[in-house]
């Protein structure tokens, strides 16, 4: 974007309210590829209960629709008044304690980085808060067959290749860019029939002890935002005609270069 | 038609055309047998519809001349093409080896006429092309389909084109001012510029909207305005229903006012561009530009009209200029919409309407009460108008459904065209018109003697005038027997 284009407020926040809010790519192939996997299990006739939770304001409300749409069984948003940017250890305690406690979850599927400063660490804090273990770049999840009820396979992109483990669950799944992984569309029926379900309000203070959101945010401080620079070095070549110009990018730049 | 052996086509096609020319790898083929209609089928690499013989690219009058007296004497069917973004089947090639002849090498601008306030362009000019070039003086042509980055001038005549702007410019056919075109008998027509006519027909609109079924556009001219951005007076407001937006529309138009941009969305259609700001809620978008007392004059007097009508909201303009300025839709746009389109399964298709202001309301309703009861697998069915005369206005469908249970193949016949068919049938029973701007295409010909009524007989007698042999793009406008 270029820096034109924007403009940063006294509090160093872009603001974005002018615009659509979207579901960033990585939540939403986290949450195609939950629902993938719910459809697998759906079919071996296995049980499951679906929870899609965010830390996040209002805006949040419409995206949280489309997944009871979508037949999550619960839609949640914790709210919070704290500027939480570069504080993943704060979001990542809230929805391990959320995890745990509330909602006994034994598999926990994150897209690898949201809000503002999280540096895709947010899911390794979930894991290491529950005590779980953590796979990164996930691109599928499957179930391995009836035979084998309690694991799960989960295949992930890994340097130069594809790594395909069957593991067992309680665990985090940190999804990156994984292909075709568009969020599914709700037809108007399931909007009706699923859509019009609440979404359960949670305070963030119940789920972080103080302890925790005092440290993180001793750890960083925002001190100013800027554009990253895109430019790439360019020079005009001059001449007359298409030949001038071949001979002069020949005799200044490639022909060094070819010796 | 004769059967002449493709292999006999294609080495006469070359002969005429150099080898250069004449396309005949499978793909480009296959790829050239459809357009925007079937692109759910092509996404998943299905083909249905019979192969063009082969893809030829024509650069000037003379070639595209003999190349019709060609396929007239031997009976071949002609696809007439320049910028390929047709959405309702004009490109598909109904007829087995038929020539799709591509204008887009026909580029060039030929004059650009500040004093007289002409631009005059080859077929095969992309709109964006020329608009860029106005503006760089500080002119425009006033138009801007959704496809401006895409379609070229030939094929935005052919189809009777409209942009968003049109409330205040007009469609494509108060746009242009002189033309040239060739017809299947060889005969190149040329209609010179002047500022208006009275003697006879105007036989420009022969030419404006027939879609390749009459002749091949060459050449058009088109009016330039000054362009002045600075002066746009940009109004947003939310409200609770589409009959007060109508009611508004219609009361600024009759009231004398010209903007811009006059635009409704219903609640659903809002959503997929304001749900910032507008949940739940109607979107209403005005806008007068040109000189800046007149502009602020528009302005001032559509803001006093809104003004009246307790349940319109005003909104900041910066929350709709971000849409404002990415209204069209380039190369990498279509690229990402097929990616998502085989991901998900999910499909968007459009059909406008247009009718006057005692009738769109209605039409508008019944229309979405239907689709919403009676289609199965719909994700969203809503629709903006986005078009507003003196009499009336448009209506502009857009739906979007989960293909689900069936082939891709099937998509059209399950989904598309019975769609199509409630808002077809319910708009020309209501006494509107059934295709306004995107042109009749293959899939809306089996309606046009309803559309037309006792006025067919015109229509009808042109085709029979200027394509005896029926070879320019069969199936398409008039329904093939």
């Amino acid at each position: 974007m270029p820096g034109s284009d924007w403009a940063a407020d006294d509090h160093f926040r872009v603001e974005t309210g002018y615009v659509k809010t979207m579901l960033n790519p990585y939540d939403e192939s986290a949450l195609e590829l939950t629902l993938k996997y719910a459809d697998q299990l759906k079919k071996a006739d296995r049980a499951f209960h679906l929870t899609a939770i965010t830390v996040d304001g209002k805006q949040a409300d419409t995206h949280l629709k489309t997944l009871a749409a979508l037949r999550f069984d619960k839609i949640v948003r914790m709210e919070n008044s704290y500027d939480l940017r570069f504080m993943p250890e704060v979001i990542a305690a809230a929805l391990a304690t959320f995890a745990r406690e509330s909602e006994k979850a034994d598999l926990v599927v994150m897209g690898c980085q949201g809000g503002v400063g999280d540096n895709a660490k947010t899911p390794l804090l979930v894991a290491e808060n529950l005590g779980w273990s953590c796979i990164t770049q996930v691109t599928a999840i499957e179930p391995p067959g009836a035979a084998a009820e309690k694991y799960l396979k989960v295949i992930s992109a890994v340097d130069g290749g594809v790594l395909e483990q069957t593991v067992t669950p309680p665990m985090v799944l940190s999804v990156g860019n994984a292909p075709g992984t568009y969020l599914r569309v709700p037809t108007l029926k399931d909007k009706v029939e699923h859509g019009k379900k609440p979404v359960e309000l949670l305070d963030i203070n119940e789920f972080v002890i103080g302890s925790v959101m005092e440290e993180a945010s001793q750890n960083l401080r925002l001190k100013g935002l800027a554009p990253v620079s895109h430019q790439r070095e360019s020079r005009v070549i001059e001449g007359e005609n298409p030949a001038q110009k071949a001979k002069s990018l020949y005799e200044s730049y490639l022909k060094r270069r070819l010796k | 038609m004769l059967s002449v052996p493709k292999e006999k086509i294609i080495e006469s096609l070359v002969e005429m055309l150099g080898e250069e020319n004449v396309v005949t790898d499978e793909q480009v083929l296959k790829d050239s047998s459809v357009d925007r209609f079937r692109r759910f089928e092509e996404i998943h690499g299905y083909y249905t519809q019979p192969l063009p013989a082969a893809v030829v690219y024509v650069h000037n009058k003379e070639e595209v001349a003999s190349l019709l007296k060609y396929a007239g004497d031997n009976r071949i069917n002609v696809v007439p093409r320049t910028g390929d973004s047709a959405t309702e089947g004009g490109l598909e090639t109904a007829v087995e080896n038929s020539i799709v002849v591509d204008g887009s090498g026909m580029n060039q601008i030929v004059s650009i006429d500040p004093y007289n306030m002409l631009a005059t362009c080859q077929c095969g000019v992309p709109l964006q092309t020329l608009e860029d070039q106005l503006r760089e003086q500080g002119y425009t042509t006033g138009h801007s389909p959704q496809s401006k980055p895409l379609a070229q001038m030939g094929g935005l005549v052919a189809t009777r084109s409209i942009g968003q702007f049109s409330t205040l410019y007009g469609g494509i056919e108060d746009m242009v001012v002189g033309l040239e075109a060739v017809f299947p008998n060889g005969e190149i027509a040329w209609i010179k510029s002047v500022p208006r006519r009275a003697a006879g027909p105007d036989i420009r609109h022969v030419v404006i909207g027939n879609e390749g079924a009459l002749c091949y556009i060459t050449e058009v001219t088109v009016k330039i305005h000054k362009f002045m951005p600075e002066n746009n007076y940009l109004l947003g407001y939310t409200l609770d229903n589409m009959k007060t937006g109508f009611e508004i529309l219609r009361e600024i138009m009759v009231s004398g006012y010209k903007p811009s941009v006059a635009r409704l969305y219903d609640v659903e259609d809002g959503a997929q561009h304001f749900s910032h700001f507008a949940e739940g809620k109607c979107v209403l978008i005005l806008m007068a530009e040109g000189p800046k007392p007149l502009a602020e004059a528009t302005g001032k007097a559509m803001e006093e009209i809104v003004e009246q009508y307790e349940e319109c909201e005003k909104v900041e303009p910066r929350l709709i200029q971000v849409w404002f300025d990415n209204l069209n839709w380039d190369v990498s746009k279509v690229a990402e919409e097929r990616e998502e389109i085989y991901a998900t399964k999910n499909i968007s298709n459009t059909t406008e309407v247009s009718a006057t202001w005692d009738k769109i309301y209605d039409i508008y309703k019944v229309c979405v009460e239907r689709i919403r009861n009676e289609i199965p697998d719909i994700t969203l069915i809503g629709g903006h108008s986005s078009h507003s005369y003196l009499n009336g206005t448009n209506m502009y469908f857009v739906y979007f459904y989960n293909v689900v249970d069936c082939s891709p193949k099937e998509e059209i016949s399950k989904y598309h065209l019975p769609i199509k068919k409630i808002i077809v049938e319910e708009t020309i029973k209501a006494g509107g018109s059934m295709c306004h701007h995107h042109g009749v295409g293959k899939h809306r010909s089996a309606w046009i003697k309803d559309e037309y009524g006792s006025s067919y007989y015109i229509l009808e007698t042109l085709k029979r005038a200027f394509d005896p042999e029926g070879i320019m793009n069969k199936g398409t406008i008039y329904p093939d027997k």
